[in-house]
């Protein structure tokens, strides 16, 4: 469960910039929750201030019942997080990359070998794990992010843009795994500023425009709320004009 | 603390992994001495050479048989005077030559002071020891060209020299060949600087580079933790390329025959343990500095300019102390490099090291490992990180 309450967070000298402006939305465990908007609404801002990266001016945001300012140690090893930056290291294959991640959460060498193993079969890694991480693909590049990512079983989970970048095929893979992680009942908030991305796998949608939220809810509540008959037309109308949208 | 130690194991495999830098690193390390000895090895035989088989260009030998006699029983061999003599000691060709005065015979005949000229260029290194043993040659036989006329007119030869000068040199085996010394000093201190240098870029610019900085900064690693993990591993690197440095001097100097080019010099197992000693504050300052310079920069080439300055002052201090004409003030101990190249000094001269100055010498540089360490991780969690890229 993710629970943001007036959340602030301006940049420059004199706090010019209000990159996330009293933002307000609720993401419950068992569902993914998608955060859409053009590019510069705010979402990758809002992303880091929910993974303890980024301190808000005002407001309060709870991750699991635990703030994220004042339970940041709490906050971070029940987190999950593939933020907008996934670089990996290159002369690490892809296994050590992952086992990494699992020692920095503390996991015995036992559990971790067990988890990175599951996660390399399940995102299709087997076959480039223990090679260096210097020759992968986008896709592969990717894979990786996300199982050192999802190494200590978070409780939530928070992708930022996940898709860019990938092959059909990629992210038909990461769809297969956002959905297995929201069987197990996890809490999975995803950004895009692709809509049909949004519209494909989320069950509740969040809409930012200009560090505000211009709308929330499930697509056909979106639908209706602005009287349009597409999901696409819903966007538009609500954001005022689809600029910095991809469809 | 477990995950410090998981941090710096990551960015030893990691540079271990580096093959091509690696090789670099160790081999540039490993070279040093004994490319450097080689060359002052051979300079300084030379110089022996030179000397012991003086050649003395001599103009108008026949004018002063006698002196010709003597130099050449000391076993100097003398030439015909080249037109070009003067050119030739400009160019550093010719070391020295002599030119007996045409009024030479007749002055003896008078029982004037008799002249003969020595034409050299003192600023030549090489020529030096040629120089001296002329100078001395001459002035030896003065001496006993005098004692004998003393003693024809029946004067003891003691009445004409009431000084005697007994020459004492204090200077102990050891202390010969300071450039030597320097050389050993110099590179062991640099070593400490340039060892880390790339693990440093890499472990700090790279990682914002190559995006890889947020996501572990949102692992449950604490800023802290990421620092003295990278540190760690930064300092046991650096602390192994100043190991490979000092052993290839320690290796060249046992198996150079020293005594042969006239420097009876020590550096052995005993000095090879006395160096990472004093160097170990540097071993742990270094590194700290080199963090932080390199993480207020957002790629690895702006880090390489951060970190020039540094290289600089490092590089200079050590230069300097070799022109201070004084006695280095005591104080001079607890000042980073200054302290520890007074100290590597020390140590070579086979002088006593009193570990109340050793400790002098490491605490600013702990102190400043601290601040270093500190404002590091300070930067890692500032915000501005994230969002300037």
């Amino acid at each position: 469960m993710i629970a943001v309450e007036e959340i602030v967070k301006t940049f420059g000298r004199r706090g010019e910039v209000r990159a996330v402006d009293g933002v307000s939305f609720t993401a419950p465990p068992g569902e993914i929750t998608g955060l859409l908007g053009p590019n510069g609404a705010g979402k990758t801002t809002l992303l880091r201030v929910l993974a303890t990266l980024v301190v808000p001016d005002s407001g309060r945001a709870t991750l699991g019942g635990r703030d994220v300012v004042a339970n940041r140690a709490e906050v971070r090893r029940r987190l999950g997080v593939l933020s907008d930056a996934r670089g990996l290291y290159p002369r690490l294959t892809g296994r050590e990359n992952i086992e990494y991640y699992a020692a920095l959460h503390g996991l015995a060498p036992a559990v971790r070998e067990r988890r990175i193993e599951a996660l390399i079969g399940e995102l299709g890694l087997a076959g480039v794990a223990d090679r260096r991480a210097m020759g992968y693909s986008q896709g592969e590049k990717m894979k990786v992010a996300i199982a050192r990512a999802l190494v200590h079983e978070p409780d939530t989970i928070l992708l930022d843009e996940p898709t860019n970048g990938l092959d059909v095929m990629s992210v038909r893979a990461l769809r297969d795994t956002l959905r297995r992680l929201r069987a197990e009942g996890r809490t999975l908030l995803f950004s895009s500023h692709v809509m049909q991305e949004v519209a494909a796998l989320c069950d509740r949608i969040v809409i930012l425009g200009r560090g505000k939220v211009v709308a929330s809810g499930t697509a056909a509540e979106l639908i209706a709320q602005s009287g349009r008959a597409t999901l696409e037309d819903a966007f538009v109308a609500l954001l005022g004009s689809g600029e910095g949208l991809a469809a | 603390m477990n995950r410090a130690l998981t941090v710096a194991r990551k960015e030893l495999v990691e540079t271990f992994r580096d093959r091509r830098t690696m090789l670099m690193t160790l081999a540039t390390a490993a070279l040093a001495g004994p490319i450097f000895l080689a060359l002052i090895f051979n300079m300084i035989a030379g110089q022996g050479e030179r000397a012991r088989t003086l050649a003395l260009p001599v103009d108008g030998a026949e004018r002063a048989p006698a002196l010709i006699a003597f130099l050449e029983r000391e076993g100097v061999r003398i030439l015909p005077m080249p037109a070009d003599a003067v050119e030739r000691i400009r160019a550093g060709d010719l070391d020295v030559a002599m030119v007996v005065d045409p009024a030479f015979a007749q002055q003896v005949d008078e029982g004037r002071t008799a002249k003969v000229r020595l034409i050299f260029d003192r600023s030549r290194d090489r020529a030096r020891a040629s120089i001296d043993q002329a100078e001395s040659l001459l002035r030896a036989f003065a001496r006993q060209w005098g004692g004998q006329r003393l003693l024809v007119r029946g004067i003891a030869p003691s009445v004409a020299s009431p000084l005697e000068v007994v020459v004492e040199d204090l200077a102990t085996p050891q202390q010969a060949g300071a450039i030597v010394l320097f050389l050993v000093a110099y590179y062991g201190l640099f070593a400490t600087l340039m060892g880390g240098m790339p693990l440093a870029l890499d472990a700090t610019a790279g990682e914002r580079e190559r995006q890889s900085l947020e996501p572990l900064l949102a692992t449950p690693a604490t800023a802290a933790e990421i620092v003295a993990g990278k540190w760690l591993a930064v300092a046991a690197f650096a602390g192994l390329v100043v190991a490979v440095t000092l052993a290839g001097f320690w290796l060249t100097l046992s198996f150079v025959p020293l005594p042969a080019v006239g420097i009876p010099f020590l550096f052995g197992a005993r000095e090879f343990g006395r160096f990472l000693v004093i160097l170990l504050p540097m071993i742990a300052l270094m590194p700290a500095a080199l963090l932080y310079l390199a993480s207020r920069a957002r790629t690895i080439k702006e880090a390489q300019t951060n970190l020039s300055l540094l290289l600089f002052v490092v590089s200079m201090i050590p230069v300097a102390q070799i022109f201070l004409q004084r006695r280095e003030p005591d104080w001079l101990v607890a000042v980073p490099v200054s302290g520890q190249y007074l100290l590597l000094n020390r140590a070579l001269r086979g002088e006593a090291l009193p570990f109340a100055d050793l400790l002098l010498s490491a605490i600013v540089p702990t102190a400043l490992v601290a601040l270093a360490l500190w404002a590091t991780a300070r930067r890692f969690s500032n915000e501005a990180l994230l969002a300037s890229r």
